[in-house]
Formats: structure tokens, sequence, C-alpha cells
């Protein structure tokens, strides 16, 4: 029994632009019982900055981590600047250029901010394979201040700092990279207003640069707004919208949520879990 | 990098340096304060006092401790440990253990004596003995890694099975190390005494070149533990080896999606700790001219190598740990031993002595340390 007042739930299909660097099509992934991801479509553009959203659970960060190359999907195709994509590895996926930074940071606490922020792609002496921590501590301040985070010490293990500090010090190790894609899943979430708006100033500059395509979760609708030129938004396993920001608003997005727990709500009514 | 447009910010002043105030306030004397301090902020710091508070207190309270044929005596007490200590390290910082260490002490010179009695040359039987002991380690790093069996599990198992293997294959027989064998020579040696010429026979010990270097030679075995503990320290320190193992001891999810590959580096740490054990094995068999298929005594050897990582300043949740601590540590187990015996201690109490001495020493330890920390957030 369908009710009047809940939109239809829509699939956004396939869809592609001619200057996409990137196109996932038809990805699905179970994990056990739980369908993360249904049928999912989504494309990037070169240049440019892909909001995705959705719900706690909705697949977000599954989706991001098949295409990093730390997840394989059950099945769908990926698209790498026109070529058949499959990474075999988060090594394989960042050898063709996308990086990422994870929703929980990746980051050894045990380790100095110099290392962390070259681990997997140190520098070392030859011919003895030596870390070359001289180079890597001037890299990484390099890499720092460009950012513009100010951390007083890079030899100090990150465990000794803040959240945000250690968020800048993620959202720092993939800037750096040679990257040309970007995933930053939940760059904020750690970070205070001053911080946050210093990774939302440099997502902006990177975007005035035209160089990276990036693919950013946000929880806040207004740093999308402010931040993303097109948002892609998950529910219940597949695309649900897929429009430019310019095209949408707080309101807009604000009531599809408010219509998936509308839908949710109906269906905890009629006795039966929503659909997966 | 591509530069930014908004441009680099410029740290304010020599950053990396601005650390701690404390160090600029004495800045313009670099003072033996600071050593110490320096010395302290090591993770093996704290041992490092607490083994010469040891020491020195044996040599207040014996005559012999401080003479240079107790060293000689002191020696097997703790070169073993210190080597196969270094070796468990590296699976430590892990977060995992290796139960089967002491097995593959005890399987490594059984597997020697019969290759070499079976004609193969010395040395290459003691590399194939090592790369058996090598294999073991892959195979632990399998079921840990790949399979996803908990090491202490998976070792343990290891542990019975090696142990078990080296009964079946020795018929729980003692073997004659091969090489070690002590040769005696006897000739005429005259002496001339009061013009008088007198021939005596006098008996000579030979033993081999191969078992001089393998562990009978006095300081063999400190050598080769010092060596490896550099070796090893560097490797922990200073490559890309040891920062993965640090990396993924302290956050594995976190190294595996930073592109570390995770079984990878447990695998070939289990490796290099089972090896490190199968030396210390062989070298023993040889120091000893023959060797026993003890589980029992094995297992003792297991423990008081781990407990030289554990005390050296290794943490068994892993994420942290040194060599050199290690070395340490199976020091201050081989003062402990050594100097109880030198203070006379009844056979029956040693055991009971070296308990307690080590309870003692490890709380005076977390002081040391508890302290040394305080220097450091005050």
């Amino acid at each position: 029994m369908a009710d009047p007042t809940v939109p239809p739930e829509t699939i956004v299909g396939p869809t592609s632009a001619p200057d996409d660097v990137l196109r996932v099509e038809h990805i699905a992934k179970r994990f056990g019982p739980v369908t993360a991801l249904r049928d999912v479509n989504v494309h990037l553009r070169k240049g440019e900055v892909l909001g995705l959203l959705g719900d706690n659970g909705a697949g977000k960060s599954t989706l991001i981590k098949i295409i990093c190359g730390f997840q394989k999907q059950d099945s769908g195709e990926m698209f790498l600047h026109g070529r058949p994509y499959a990474p075999k590895s988060v090594d394989d996926a960042r050898s063709q250029g996308i990086d990422t930074v994870y929703q929980d940071l990746a980051l050894i606490d045990e380790l100095s901010v110099y290392h962390n922020l070259a681990l997997r792609r140190e520098k070392v002496h030859r011919p003895i394979p030596f870390l070359a921590n001289g180079q890597m501590k001037q890299d990484a301040r390099a890499a720092l201040d460009e950012i513009g985070i100010n951390i007083p010490r890079i030899d100090v293990a990150v465990a000794r700092l803040s959240g945000g500090q250690r968020q800048a010090i993620a959202v720092a190790r993939t800037v750096n990279s040679k990257a040309d894609i970007l995933l930053l899943d939940e760059p904020l979430a750690a970070m205070g207003a001053k911080e946050g708006s210093m990774i939302l100033d440099l997502v902006a500059r990177l975007k005035q640069e035209g160089r990276v395509s990036i693919i950013m979760i946000l929880h806040n609708y207004v740093h999308v707004l402010e931040a993303c030129d097109r948002v892609s938004m998950i529910q219940d396993g597949v695309i649900a919208l897929d429009k430019p920001t310019a095209e949408t608003s707080v309101e807009e997005l604000t009531e599809i949520v408010v219509n998936e727990y509308r839908r949710a709500r109906l269906a905890a009514h009629e006795g039966q879990a929503p659909a997966a | 990098m591509a530069s930014a447009t908004g441009g680099p910010i410029s740290p304010e002043g020599p950053a990396p340096a601005a650390g701690r105030p404390a160090d600029s306030r004495r800045a313009s004397i670099p003072s033996r304060h600071d050593l110490l301090e320096r010395a302290l902020a090591l993770r093996e710091g704290s041992i490092i006092v607490v083994t010469l508070l040891v020491a020195i207190y044996f040599s207040v309270n014996t005559s012999s401790f401080l003479t240079s044929s107790n060293f000689k005596t002191l020696l097997p007490y703790f070169a073993p440990f210190a080597i196969m200590g270094a070796g468990v390290v590296f699976v430590m910082i892990l977060g995992e253990i290796d139960l089967s260490i002491g097995a593959t002490y005890l399987f490594a010179p059984f597997l020697f004596s019969k290759l070499a009695t079976a004609g193969i040359p010395l040395v290459v039987s003691v590399i194939i003995a090592l790369m058996a002991c090598t294999l073991v380690g892959l195979v632990n790093g399998f079921f840990v890694a790949i399979v996803g069996i908990s090491s202490f599990v998976a070792t343990l198992g290891m542990l019975f099975g090696l142990e078990g293997l080296t009964l079946i294959i020795t018929h729980g027989e003692p073997v004659a190390t091969p090489g070690a064998e002590v040769t005696t020579t006897t000739h005429n040696v005259v002496h001339v005494v009061n013009g008088v010429h007198i021939v005596l026979r006098e008996t000579e010990l030979h033993i081999s070149t191969f078992a001089k270097v393998f562990g009978a030679g006095t300081y063999s075995e400190l050598i080769w533990a010092l060596a490896i503990v550099i070796v090893l320290q560097l490797l922990l320190t200073f490559t890309r080896w040891g920062l993965y193992t640090v990396a993924v001891g302290s956050n594995k999810l976190g190294a595996a999606e930073a592109g570390v590959w995770v079984r990878l580096v447990m695998i070939r740490n289990f490796m290099l700790c089972a090896t490190t054990a199968g030396l210390v094995g062989i070298l023993e068999a040889v120091r000893a001219t023959s060797v026993q298929p003890d589980p029992g005594g094995a297992n003792e050897i297991l423990f008081e190598a781990i407990a030289a990582a554990v005390i050296g300043g290794t943490v068994m949740t892993g994420g942290s740990g040194t060599v050199v601590g290690a070395l340490i540590g199976a020091l201050f187990l081989g003062i402990l031993h050594d100097g109880l015996v030198l203070q006379g201690v009844n056979a029956d109490y040693q055991l009971f002595y070296l308990g307690l001495a080590i309870i003692l020493a490890m709380t005076v330890n977390v002081y040391v340390q508890r302290a040394r920390r305080g220097t450091h957030s005050g």
C-alpha cells in the first residue's frame, strides 16, 4: 500500500559526460546477508568535485573502498579515462592515479607525522635502502605548509596529535600524492570549524587548478553546496539523485532524506524491514 | 606537487626545533644532564638503569662478579636469549606471539645432525637446517596471516607438532653434535729440569674451526648476538621492513588501507623469528657438543626469550618494541642467573629468588619509566 505523500524510489542509470575521468557502472556489493550496494552508477568529470551523500550505512564508504582498490565489487564495471579499470590493490589504484583519505584516516599512531605522510611512498637511500628520513621530513614539512595546517613538530608520533591535526595529515598525505583522482571519505569529520574551513579552502584551490577530480563524502549540506559541483545520493544501494549543486538546495536534499525516513517508518509499520 | 594558487604558508620560525621550551632554556650548555635525559628518553632507558643497578648490587656483594672469567660464564646465560629475543621482537611488534621458537630451537640441531651425518658438509647442513626453520616460520605466518588463526593457537600447534617430530626423528635419544667433537692429541714434551731432560706426555684439546665459529668459541655466541642485534635493530629502525612492521602492529587496517601488504609483512617476520630460533639451537648444540631431545627445556628457552623481549620494552599488544631492548632484557636475566649462583644461593632456592628478583626489578622499572615520562610531560 503506497502512501501518495511519499515519492517512489528513483534509480539513476548509467550517465556519462564526454570529459569523464571515471565511470562506475552497475556496481553491486554484498557482505554476507547485507547488500551494501545494489546497482550504483556514478561518473566523475575532469576537474569536478562530486559530493557523495547518503544515510549512515548507505554504502558510501563501500563505494569509495571499491574505487580505491581496497575491496572488490561482486558485479559491475569501472572505467578510468574510458578504459576498463579493475584495481588489484590499493597500490595498483594509486599507481593509476587514484588516492584516498579514509574515514578512519589509516594513520599509524606509533609512527611519526612524517613517516605517516610518506607511508608506502618512502624515500630510501641507495645502494643500501635505508630510509631517507631527512628527505622525508623536508617533504612532509612542504606538504603540510601547502595545506596550510600548522603542525609544530613532525617527528612526534601522530598518537599525540589532536583529531583535527590527524585528519589534516591524512588529507595532506593524499593531496600530496601524484594522484589525479582524490577520494575523500568525510574529510571534515573530526575537525573544528577553523581546520574544516582550511580543508574546504584547499578543495576549492584544487578545483581552481583543475588538475584533480574529487569524490567527497560529506554530511553537512551547507558544505556540500559550497564545495561540490554536483551531488550523487545513495539510497538503498542505488543512486537516487544525481544533480549539479546549482540546481539543488539544502531544502531539497533534506526533503529526500526526510522522505527516506518516512518510507522506512512506513515499512516498519507494515511489519516488514525496509528493502535491503 | 603542483604549486597551489593560495601559496604555501611558511611556518613560523624554524618550526621543527621550536619544540620544548626546556631545551631552548639551556641550549647554550649541552650539559651532562641533557645526555642523561636523552638516554632515559630511549625506550630501553629504564631497563638499562635497572640492569646497571642489578650489576652494581652483585659487584658489591660478591668478589667474583666483576671478573673476566665470570663474564665468560655469563655469556651463555644471555647471548642465546638475546638472539632469540631479537627475532621474536619482530613478531611481537605485530601484536602476535610465536610460541614455537622453543620447538624450532630444539628441532634445528637434530635436523642439522641428520644432514651432517648423512654426509652433507657441515656448513651446508647448517644452511639447510636454517632454511627448514625459515619454512617453519612460513607455515606459522601462513596460518596466522592467510588462514587467520590466532598466533597464540597456531604457534602452539606448531610447538607440539615440531617437538613431537623431533622426538620421532631422534627416538628420544640424545645426539652428539657433528663437527663439535673435541679431539685430543697427545705428544711428548721435553722439559729441562736442573739440566735433566724429562719427557712428559701432554694432551691438547682441539675444536674445529666450524665449532669455534658456530658456538663453541668462547666469544662466538656473543659475536653472533651482537651482530644479529645490530643488523635487526637497523632493519627495524631504518628500513621499510621495520616501518611496515610497526605500521601493521599499530594499526593493521590502516596499514592495509595505506597500501602496506599486511600479510607479507606478517609472514616474513614469522620467518625471521623462526630462523633466529633455529640458529640459536644449532649454536647451543655445538657449544654443548651434544643435544638432548628435551621439550621441557626447550619451552623454558621459549619463555626466557619472550621475557627478554618484554623486559626490554617490547609491548605485548604490539606497535612498539626494540631489538636492543631484547638484548638488555637478556643481559638482565643473565646477570640475575649468574649473580645468584655467585652469591652461593642454594640450588633449590635459585628459581624462587629469580622469580622474586624479576618482579622486584620490573617494579623498579615501572617507577623509573614513570619518572622519565614525568620529566617529559612537565
